[in-house]
C-alpha cells in the first residue's frame, strides 16, 4: 500500500508536465486541426536556450522566461513558415511537415549544442520531503513544478474565458467563418494558438529537463505520453488535456513502479488503442455536438 | 449606400451569378427573392467577401469593396447574417454577441449590447446560457444580434425564415424593418419565402438561375401572378 502511495506521489509532477505538453498539442489542434509532432522538438530547442541562458547568467528563472519567449517565437515561425504554406495544399501534408520540423530541430540542436546528454539540474532541492519518520518521493522541486503548472493552467483559462482575445481564439477554432464575419482576424488567432502552444511547451521542457537529462531526442518519449493524453481527452478539450495528462503521468508512475519504466510507452499505446476502439471521439470532445 | 455593379460569380463551371446589378438604399428593406439555387447566398457571400467574383464590383459609400477580406468588410460597416444558424453553439449567448465588433471601443460595444438586449429581450434573459440551448427563432435573433454588435450601416440577411414558424419569421422581419426605418440601416434580405419578404420590403428583386428577371416596388412584385407561378412557385 505504501508502495502504491509512493508511486502516485512520484507521478504527480511528471503528470503535471505531461498535462502541459498535452495542452500544447490541443492548443495547436484547436487552432489549425494539425497534430504538431514537432511540439516537443520545439520544447527541446527552447530548453537548450534556457540551459545556455542559465550557464551565462546563473539564473534558472531567467532561463525559463527566455525559453518561454523563444517558445512563442518558434511557434509563430513554424506556423507561418511551414504550416500555413503547406496547409494551403492539404492537411495531411501539414502533419507530415511537422515531422520534418521535428527532425530539423533535432539536427539543428545537435549542431549547436552537440548530441551528448547534458545535465539540467533542478533550481531547488529535488530530494523528497521527510515526514512521519520516512522520506516521501515528493520534493520541493516537485512542488515548484506543480505550482508552476497550476499557475499556467489557471492563467490560460482566465485568458481563454475572460478576455476578448481568448474569446476570439475560441471562436476562430469553433467556426472560423462566423469569426471572420464578426471582424476577427482569424489567421492571427491561429498564429497566436501556435505561439501560446510554443510557450506552454517551453515551460514543460524546462520543468521536465531536471527529471532526466537534456539531449536533442530526450523529449521524444514524452510525445507518446502527451499525444495519448491529448487524444483520450478529445484533442479539442483543454480540460481533457490537463485531466488526462495528469492521469497518464500517474498510470506511467504505477506501471514503472510495479514493473519497469520501459513498459510505460507500451501501456500508453494500449490506452490509446482502447480509447480509439471504445470512445474514438475522446472523453471531453465537443465534436458530437458540433456535427449537428 | 450599397451598390452591386454587374457582378458575376462562378464556381468552377457553374455560373451562380450573371451580371447582377442592384442598389441597396438606407432606411429600408430590399428583398431578393428566388427559388433554391437561384444564387441568393452567392450574392450575399460575395458581398461579405467570402467568395471572389469573376467580374463586377461591390460599392459601399462609393468605395470599392471587391476583393476585400470579410474581416475588413465588416469593419467598413457591412454585416452578414449567413444562411443557417450562424451562432457558435459552444459559446454562451453573451459571448456570441461579444464576438461581434471586437475592434470597436468599449463604450460603443456596451451601447450596442444594451440595444440588442432591448431589441431581443429573450437574449438578455438567456445571456449566460450556451447558444445550443436556444430555440431556432432565438438563435436567429442571436445571429442578427451578433451582426448588429458590429455597428453596421448595411445588414445582409440570408434566408432568416429557414426552418422557423411563420409567426416568428414575421416578428423578426418586422423588427428588422422598424430598425431600418428608425436608424437608417440599409437591409438586403434574400428569401425563398417570397410572401413574407415582400411584406416588409420596399423593393423586390426576382433572381432566377443567377440572373435578375424582375425588379420593382415590392407590392407590385407580390401581386404579379405570372411572376409568382414562373419563379416563386406559389
Ligand atoms: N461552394 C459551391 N461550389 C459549387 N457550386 C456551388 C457552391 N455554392 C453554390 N453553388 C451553386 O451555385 C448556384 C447558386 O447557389 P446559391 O447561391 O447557394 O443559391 P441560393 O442561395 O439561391 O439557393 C447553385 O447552382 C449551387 O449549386
Ligand atoms: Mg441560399
Amino acid at each position: 500500500m505504501i508502495d502504491f502511495i509512493d508511486y502516485l506521489l512520484g507521478g504527480i509532477s511528471s503528470g503535471a508536465i505531461i498535462a502541459l505538453m498535452a495542452l500544447a498539442l490541443v492548443l495547436v489542434w484547436r487552432s489549425t486541426r494539425v497534430v504538431n509532432f514537432a511540439q516537443l522538438g520545439q520544447a527541446m530547442f527552447t530548453t537548450y536556450i534556457a540551459l545556455t541562458v542559465r550557464e551565462l547568467t546563473g539564473s534558472w528563472f531567467l532561463g525559463l522566461i527566455i525559453a518561454m519567449a523563444a517558445g512563442l517565437v518558434v511557434g509563430v515561425i513554424v506556423h507561418f513558415l511551414v504550416i500555413r504554406p503547406v496547409k494551403r495544399l492539404d492537411t495531411s501534408g501539414a502533419i507530415i511537415a511537422t515531422f520534418g520540423v521535428l527532425i530539423a530541430l533535432e539536427a539543428l540542436a545537435a549542431m549547436v549544442w552537440g548530441g551528448d546528454p547534458e545535465a539540467f539540474p533542478p533550481p531547488i532541492n529535488n530530494s523528497g520531503y521527510e515526514a512521519f519518520g520516512r522520506i516521501w518521493p515528493f520534493s520541493p522541486y516537485d512542488l515548484l513544478v506543480l505550482a508552476s503548472v497550476v499557475f499556467l493552467v489557471l492563467a490560460l483559462s482566465v485568458v481563454f474565458t475572460r478576455t476578448n482575445v481568448g474569446l476570439a481564439m475560441r471562436a476562430s477554432a469553433f467556426n472560423p467563418e462566423v469569426a471572420r464575419l464578426s471582424g476577427v482576424r482569424v489567421n492571427r488567432m491561429l498564429a497566436l494558438g501556435w505561439a501560446i502552444a510554443g510557450l506552454v511547451g517551453a515551460v514543460a521542457g524546462v520543468l521536465v529537463a531536471p527529471l532526466s537529462t537534456l539531449s536533442p531526442t530526450s523529449f521524444d518519449i514524452f510525445l507518446v505520453f502527451a499525444f495519448t493524453a491529448a487524444v483520450i481527452g478529445g484533442l479539442d478539450s483543454l480540460v481533457g488535456a490537463v485531466a488526462f495528462g495528469i492521469g497518464t503521468g500517474l498510470v506511467i508512475a504505477l506501471v514503472s513502479g510495479y514493473s519497469d519504466s520501459s513498459n510505460a510507452p507500451l501501456v500508453a499505446l494500449v490506452l490509446l488503442v482502447l480509447n480509439l476502439l471504445f470512445k474514438p471521439e475522446g472523453v471531453f470532445s465537443h465534436h458530437k455536438a458540433r456535427a449537428v | 449606400m450599397l451598390r452591386i455593379d454587374a457582378l458575376s460569380v462562378n464556381y468552377g463551371a457553374v455560373e451562380a451569378l450573371k451580371n447582377v446589378s442592384l442598389d441597396v438604399p438606407p432606411g429600408r428593406v430590399t428583398a431578393v427573392i428566388g427559388a433554391n439555387g437561384a444564387g441568393k447566398s452567392t450574392l450575399m457571400r460575395t458581398l461579405a467577401g467570402l467568395e471572389k467574383p469573376l467580374a463586377g464590383r461591390g460599392l459601399f459609400n462609393d468605395e470599392d469593396i471587391t476583393g476585400s477580406k470579410p474581416e475588413d468588410i465588416v469593419r467598413m460597416g457591412i454585416a452578414l447574417v449567413p444562411e443557417g444558424r450562424s451562432t457558435i453553439p459552444d459559446l454562451t449567448v453573451e459571448e456570441n454577441l461579444k464576438l461581434g465588433g471586437m475592434w470597436r471601443t468599449h463604450a460603443q460595444r456596451a451601447t450596442s449590447l444594451t440595444r440588442v438586449y432591448a431589441l431581443f429581450p429573450v437574449l438578455g434573459e438567456r445571456r449566460h446560457l450556451r447558444a445550443d440551448t436556444l430555440s431556432g427563432g432565438e438563435r436567429q435573433q442571436l445571429a442578427i444580434g451578433r451582426a448588429l454588435m458590429t455597428g453596421p450601416q448595411a445588414l445582409l440577411l440570408d434566408e432568416p425564415s429557414l426552418g422557423l414558424a411563420p409567426l416568428i419569421v414575421t416578428q423578426i422581419l418586422e423588427l428588422v424593418e422598424h430598425m431600418a426605418r428608425d436608424s437608417g440601416l440599409a437591409v438586403l434580405l434574400v428569401e425563398q419565402n417570397a410572401a413574407t419578404a415582400l411584406r416588409v420590403a420596399k423593393t423586390g428583386i426576382v433572381l432566377n438561375l443567377g440572373e435578375i428577371v424582375k425588379s420593382g416596388p415590392a407590392r407590385e412584385i407580390a401581386q404579379d401572378e405570372e411572376l409568382r407561378h414562373a419563379y416563386l412557385g406559389y
